[in-house]
């Protein structure tokens, strides 16, 4: 059985071999071709879900919230909402 | 903040993100908001952190608070009897959902206008990014 293998293996020429090389990087060229694909849509989604979240977040960032205790000045361009714990 | 007066508007939301792991937070956020009910939030607020080591690690602190609220000129019985009722515990709550409605699940964090921060910044960071939203709104078209 070995016998004869190694006889098939000597009698592919190299015009035989060629194909299977080329076989072979078109079955990477596929791997990277899915890969990037898979990657670009997680990307895809991570930046829609981030974008979802941010526009859901700016209403509810929306004013100061009265009953707190403030410094600064009411109605400055910018507010800073520090949520902080004493410990 | 004074870098930037007239410009910048602090809001303060004191939380206790997990009072059954660390119950004395949540009695110093109660002390702070009872301190406030005399007018001395803010020495108290920074109080709190001076004397941090002092009191953080105790099992029931408000003794040790009240006696810090003494040297504030706070009535140290009222104070007591403040956090005591938990009366201002709803007020907590809802700071607490609120936190949760912007997804904060980890203190400090911040917000300037919508752009978040977790963590504890340097204060030239702050600095900076302060002045960058400041030159975002006021540009031209905004």
């Amino acid at each position: 059985m070995a016998k004869k293998s190694k006889a098939r293996a000597q009698t592919l020429s190299p015009r035989q071999r060629s194909p299977q090389k080329a076989l072979t990087s078109r079955r990477w060229r596929l791997k990277l071709v899915i890969g990037g694909a898979v990657l670009a849509v997680a990307l895809g989604v991570g930046g829609l879900v981030r974008f979802l979240q941010q526009r859901d977040l700016a209403p509810r960032l929306q004013g100061t919230g009265d009953k707190h205790y403030t410094l600064g000045t009411a109605g400055a361009a910018v507010v800073i909402k520090e949520f902080s714990d004493y410990t | 903040m004074q870098h930037f007066e007239g410009q910048v508007q602090l809001v303060l939301y004191p939380l206790a993100l997990n009072p059954a792991a660390n119950p004395a937070s949540e009695v110093a956020a109660q002390a702070a908001w009872c301190a406030g009910e005399q007018g001395k939030f803010w020495d108290f607020h920074h109080m709190l952190y001076r004397r941090q080591e002092l009191w953080n690690r105790l099992a029931t602190p408000l003794e040790r608070l009240s006696d810090f609220a003494k040297d504030l000129n706070i009535d140290a019985t009222a104070l007591k009897s403040c956090v005591e009722s938990g009366r201002l515990q709803e007020r907590m709550q809802a700071d607490k959902a609120y936190g949760q409605q912007l997804q904060v699940s980890s203190t400090p964090t911040m917000f300037i206008n919508d752009y978040r921060i977790v963590g504890t910044q340097s204060e030239g960071e702050l600095v900076r990014l302060i002045r960058q939203e400041l030159d975002r709104v006021q540009r031209p078209g905004q």
